[in-house]
């Protein structure tokens, strides 16, 4: 999986694969320091699949003029994908990599009837409770109060449509945890809106407070009409199927005991 | 050509979808949310750059029975919200066409 691949010229190269939410992804690279950072970075990620989606970092020198069907920049660090291929350029270190890679599976996303959302997602009974908020709201602090091996991800969590259910996925993107999420998913029992309060408390949203929760936590980079469209789509289908609320709550761990089962 | 006869599109650069029997426009550009109300949705649903104010002031008549002139003056107030808020652009007029 994470071998040395034969190279026409220049350095040699090596892959890495992972796969984030059921989305296979074939990074080559041939810099050997931020080949160790990637492989280390997203161990608990790795996995091959077929037909992964083929990135290849820093080979400037290819296909310059093919048209991107998306193209993103980050502090110097350039996305261009189409069809035939996905690039990323002027890629430095592990978090320009993470960065780019955050930003391609959103995009990815759309095509797989899912999103990533800025969440916190743990796990109880089998069910997968997302807690969305902005920075501060608490995303953190409710993966904090929740048992060990039950959190998902403490900052992005990736939602997808799936065999008739949302579920969520853990993702390898970090959150104060410093860790990466858990490589497993679980069907979502409910999305949450987080607030900070003196006293535990649950209010059922309506599926378009609910959106309205969601839209400034969605992380999306196309300004492209048509990948937005979708994308509204799959938020209002989300909205419609999956109970929303907003959950006040104290920072200790009796806020479980509101939630619903 | 008098402000009443303009006629009005959905601005093209905009998502909209139906939830929860509201209707959701949304600015790619921008991320930002627009939520219509009842009426507002109506009117949104029948704008297809084929109607003027007069126009979709007969049908917000008819929908919610109300007087003529009171559906008009409702549906001006609304189109001029929704064009300041560059939901609805006004139809090119072709050249040399008098409205």
């Amino acid at each position: 999986m994470n071998a040395p691949e034969a190279n026409s010229g220049g350095a040699p190269k090596q892959q890495f694969e992972l796969s984030i939410g059921c989305v296979p992804f074939r990074l080559q690279m041939a810099d050997v320091e931020l080949f160790r950072a990637a492989s280390s970075r997203y161990a608990a990620f790795a996995e091959a699949a077929a037909q992964p989606i083929h990135i290849t970092l820093n080979e400037f020198s290819k296909s310059e003029s093919r048209p991107a069907e998306f193209g993103y920049e980050f502090e110097g660090a350039e996305l261009r994908a189409s069809s035939q291929e996905t690039r990323f350029d002027g890629v430095r270190n592990e978090y320009a990599l993470d960065s780019l890679l955050r930003v391609l599976l959103s995009w990815k996303l759309v095509g797989r009837h899912g999103f990533l959302l800025h969440a916190a997602t743990v796990v109880r009974d089998g069910k997968a409770y997302v807690f969305t908020g902005r920075s501060g709201a608490g995303k953190s602090t409710v993966a904090s109060l929740s048992p060990e091996g039950t959190v998902l991800t403490d900052e992005i969590s990736l939602l997808r449509f799936e065999n008739g259910e949302w579920r969520a996925y853990g993702t390898p993107f970090w959150g104060e945890f410093r860790a990466a999420g858990s490589n497993t998913s679980a069907p979502v029992r409910g999305l949450f809106r987080i607030v900070q309060a003196a006293e535990n408390r649950l209010t059922t949203l309506r599926p378009v407070v609910m959106l309205r929760a969601l839209l400034p936590n969605v992380l999306f980079f196309s300004p492209e009409f048509e990948a937005n469209r979708r994308l509204l789509d799959i938020l209002g289908h989300a909205v419609d199927s999956i109970p929303g609320y907003e959950l006040a709550f104290r920072k200790n761990a009796a806020f479980w005991e509101v939630l619903p089962e | 050509m008098n402000a009443a006869s303009v006629l009005w599109q959905k601005n093209p650069a905009l998502a909209w979808r139906e939830i929860d029997e509201t209707t959701v426009i949304i600015s790619p550009s921008d991320s930002v949310m627009h939520e219509l109300n009842d009426t507002g949705s109506f009117l949104w649903k029948n704008i297809d750059g084929y109607k003027c104010a007069a126009d979709l002031a007969a049908l917000l008549a008819e929908k919610y029975e109300v007087a003529p002139d009171i559906a008009l003056t409702d549906t001006q107030s609304l189109l001029e919200e929704m064009s300041s808020r560059k939901l609805l652009v006004p139809v090119p007029a072709m050249v040399g066409e008098s409205r």
